[in-house]
């Protein structure tokens, strides 16, 4: 086992930088999701510490191993792919001993390897099917088992959920967690889906670009967005921009044209524009009655301008200003009609700010 | 409208019926008749045709000759087809247009013309043994043609388009994470394909196979052509028996022995290649 | 490195040297034509047109190659309508039936030369004569019908209904429909189709060879009958002839649909 540290990796496609100087480190049996829409290059990040792909710079470190210039074959890896690349003309015996036939384990190993694993992904009794007898599920338990059963140093997932129907997408998503608990085997995930990256990361790394614009935690991810594309990748995002004229402890004081609200977040540094988004989440605001008595403090009145009810919450469009219009959900039971006057407030632990546009782009 | 709809496609099942079926059925039916000498047939059924065909030595030499440059050519074919299917699978864009371009126009110029082409090349006075007897190779020239390897060298270029097409079709069906899935598992480049490339390109090897045996075994322009009436084929005894000698139940038999002949052998490949190919079908 | 690189440079030399020889016998063909020398040897002989004008005095070659332009023309036009408007039906009402297509397209599954057999027994069979110029262009238009049959299958399989029940909601009749929409869709796959029957029947050699008949000799048995007793450039001259043709058929195809539907039936 070991970790993974990729070290300024850059992979250019002609004139497209798909993988931008990116560095990363994986601790030792950690799980790290690579989070982003299509094209952001966290495929090609994947692919290239599989060593499918040659990066045009950089390094890239298995523990103390560097495994920049090796072959696929010679890295230790064990991958699975978005549609599980199972051979056709093979049994799922015969793909999961694939691995071990390739490193030359005397056949009794083998097949006592195969077994225990096949076992342990609750596939025995099917040895004998080809893939395309098999569900999709388990379709992608028999590869995860064929990767699992060369104990590879490191274990490469690319969308491996993508191809289930919704149901089976969720279940999977924590078995495929506590299977790589159980084993302890240092992964990235890669994934377009913000909630599987959620359940199933012990830390995410958002990619935009060929760059990771923010790594942490699952929930440093959700509440505290870097930058505005992260916050409006991950969930819906509330930005109104002002500019900064005080600040108190942890909190700011920011002018827009609302008004002048307060959120989390430090000051910028001087020579930065002193320009910034307040983000504030839709559940984080709360409508109330004008009529009633809302806290003056981060408060804006304005109108419904549509409603939708989604079951568990109802989702409203706030029209605060003639230009500017709040997302709002809230629970089903505090109902306002369309065309109702209402305030919108929030907590001001509940919002923070985020660089300008201008200074991220 | 709706209910006349199969107006449509009755005159080419009419075509296909009375000009296709009927000829054939009737091919069949006249193989059991008996030659004659005043008239192409005389209609008494009779096995003397078949007894004929199968019985006679020079008739088996002819067969054995045809299925086995069949062979030959199958397997020339299939040897030089591969790595050119494997190029293209593998090509994309304006180069993989202009390789099929490349690969295909061969297909578009007629087939005697082609001889043509081969038969200056190969002639004895041909570009060929002009080329080696002038550089000093080999000062007395080769026989190039008007032999088996005449033969073999038209059949397998006008073949070769055809078993490319159909492994290369095979080779683009195969999911381009299958080697790179057995690469992570620590297969090397070469073990990669002989152990999942080279397996599931099998159905196309197969279907390309097939197709250049049968028409090798029923080609005639080239036999005559390129084997000057050295090489006699099946095919060509055929016609000379229907043609030249108007013996039409004749050559009506030796044409279903023939068809047997390759049916058999298709047999003996098709059960072998369907051991080879069994987790691939269904 | 330097190991596969190596392999690697082998392996293209490889792929040119095939394509060499897969082109070879065409671009002598028309080296050959132009060859004052009776054989093409090297160093070649010079450059002369002689061949050409042989071929043009060649009172024979001159009426084959007439007939044969207007065989094949003839042939395209019946085989394309007859095989479209079996497409339409097969793949529209009968999508399920194998055994329907299968026979459409049985006349290229089995030996042209044996086929040519069959039908020359048949004609005389039915006391049609052995070789009638009607034999002759049904039996062209039965090895070509399937190329149509297919290009235009392969297009409408591939075609969008909804854009027929569009027109029809917009209260476009039946007729008018596929005059509209059907047709100007297919068309790709209608003329790639009839490109391949006009080739076919143009180069067209087996069925010509047996039902042909004296005065009738299509084309390419005119130069087979050449060849087969005398090496005549004179066949050079006809066959370079013949590719010009063929290679301005596709070139206007080319400009009409596009090179890619010829390989692709239009699918593309």
């Amino acid at each position: 086992m070991a970790g993974i540290q990729l070290r300024g990796l850059t992979k250019r496609f002609g004139s497209v930088v798909a993988v931008d100087d990116l560095s990363l480190d994986v601790a030792d049996g950690e799980l790290i999701a690579l989070l982003g829409p299509s094209g952001c290059g966290k495929t090609t990040t994947l692919r290239t510490i599989a060593g499918f792909e040659t990066p045009d710079a950089g390094e890239i470190y298995f523990g103390e191993r560097r495994v920049s210039d090796l072959l696929p074959e010679q890295r230790r890896i064990g991958m699975v792919f978005q549609n599980y690349a199972l051979f056709p003309h093979m049994t799922v015996a015969e793909n999961v001993a694939f691995g071990l036939e390739m490193r030359k384990t005397p056949a009794a190993a083998l097949r006592e390897r195969v077994a225990a694993v096949l076992a342990k992904v609750q596939l025995t009794g099917l040895e004998k099917r080809y893939p395309r007898q098999l569900s999709g599920g388990q379709q992608q338990r028999a590869a995860l088992a064929r990767a699992l059963v060369v104990s590879p140093d490191v274990l490469l997932l690319d969308e491996p959920l993508a191809n289930l129907d919704a149901k089976l997408r969720e279940e999977m998503r924590f078995y495929v967690r506590s299977l790589q608990q159980e084993v302890g085997i240092t992964t990235v995930y890669v994934t377009h889906d913000q909630a599987e990256a959620m359940v199933i990361a012990d830390r995410i790394a958002v990619m935009f670009a060929g760059r990771i614009h923010q790594l942490g935690a699952p929930a440093d991810i959700y509440h505290r967005p870097a930058t505005a594309t992260v916050a409006e990748f991950i969930g819906l995002t509330n930005f109104i921009e002002g500019k900064v004229i005080g600040q108190h402890g942890a909190l700011l004081n920011v002018d827009t044209s609302l008004g002048v609200l307060t959120c989390q977040g430090s000051l910028p540094s001087p020579d930065a524009r002193p320009m910034l988004l307040v983000a504030v989440r839709p559940e984080a605001l709360r409508l109330s009655a004008p009529s009633g008595s809302p806290p003056a403090e981060n408060r804006l009145d304005g109108a419904v301008k549509a409603r939708a009810f989604l079951g568990n919450i109802v989702d409203y469009r706030i029209a605060v200003s003639p230009s500017v219009v709040l997302r709002v959900q809230g629970a089903p039971h505090d109902s306002f009609a369309v065309g109702d006057r209402v305030a919108v407030t929030f907590e001001p632990a509940a919002a923070w700010s985020v660089p300008s546009r201008e200074d991220t782009a | 409208m709706r209910r006349a709809a199969w107006l449509l496609v009755a005159p080419a099942v009419a075509l296909v019926v009375v000009l296709f079926v009927m000829p054939y059925a009737n091919l069949l039916v006249m193989s059991f008749f008996t030659p004659a000498t005043t008239a192409p047939y005389e209609p008494t059924v009779t096995l003397g045709n078949y007894k004929v065909a199968l019985a006679d030595s020079f008739q088996w030499r002819v067969l054995w000759r045809t299925l086995k440059l069949g062979v030959l050519a199958t397997v020339a074919t299939l040897m030089l087809g591969y790595p050119l299917a494997w190029n293209l699978a593998r090509a994309s864009g304006r180069t993989k247009a202009a390789l099929l371009v490349l690969l295909l126009s061969p297909l578009l110029v007629g087939v005697v013309i082609r001889s043509f082409g081969w038969m200056v090349l190969l002639a004895d006075q041909g570009l060929v043994n002009s080329l080696l007897r002038r550089s000093g190779l080999a000062p007395g020239g080769f026989k190039l043609m008007y032999n088996e390897f005449g033969v073999l060298v038209g059949t397998v270029h006008i073949f070769l388009p055809f078993m490319v097409l159909s492994i290369a079709g095979a080779l683009e069906n195969i999911a381009p994470d299958l080697p790179l899935a057995a690469r992570s598992l620590g297969a090397s480049a070469t073990k990669a394909f002989w152990r999942i490339v080279v397996p599931l390109s099998l159905p196309g090897v197969f279907a390309g196979c097939l197709l250049v045996f049968v028409l090798t075994v029923s080609s005639y322009v080239i036999p005559v052509l390129l084997g000057g009436f050295k090489v006699i084929t099946t095919p060509l005894l055929v016609v000379q028996t229907a043609v030249d000698v108007s013996n039409w139940p004749g050559a009506a038999a030796q044409a279903v022995v023939l068809f047997a002949a390759s049916l058999a052998c298709i047999g003996v490949y098709v059960s072998l290649m369907n051991r080879a190919m069994r987790g691939l079908s269904g | 490195m330097t190991r596969s690189k190596l392999a690697h440079g082998a392996f293209l030399l490889l792929i040119v040297a095939l394509y060499v020889f897969l082109i070879a016998p065409i671009v002598i063909v028309v080296l050959a034509s132009l060859n004052s020398g009776r054989f093409l040897v090297f160093p070649p002989e010079g450059f002369s047109l002689q061949w050409y004008v042989k071929f043009v005095n060649s009172r024979a070659f001159m009426r084959s190659f007439m007939f044969s332009l207007k065989l094949a023309a003839l042939t395209t036009v019946i085989a394309s309508v007859i095989g479209t408007a079996a497409a339409l039906y097969v793949v529209r009402r009968a999508r399920q039936s194998t055994t329907l297509r299968l026979l459409l397209v049985a006349p290229l599954q089995l030996p042209g030369i044996m086929t040519a057999l069959a039908l020359l027994i048949f004609y005389y069979a039915v006391g049609l004569g052995g070789t009638t110029y009607l034999g002759l262009l049904l039996g062209h238009v039965l090895v070509c019908m399937p190329y149509a049959f297919l290009t235009v299958s392969a297009v409408l399989y591939n075609f969008d209904r909804s854009l027929e029940e569009a027109a029809r909601s917009l209260g476009a009749g039946a007729w008018r429909t596929f005059a509209r929409i059907t047709l100007p869709l297919i068309k790709g796959g209608v003329l790639s189709g009839a490109v391949f029957a006009f080739i076919t029947s143009f180069d067209q050699f087996p069925i010509s060879l047996l039902l042909g008949g004296v005065g009738t000799t299509p084309l390419p048995v005119q130069v087979f009958d050449y060849l087969r007793f005398s090496f005549d450039p004179t066949a050079a001259a006809v066959g370079t002839l013949n590719i010009v043709i063929t290679l301005i058929v596709v070139i206007v195809t080319e400009r009409l649909v596009g090179l890619e539907s010829l390989y692709w039936g239009g699918q593309r």
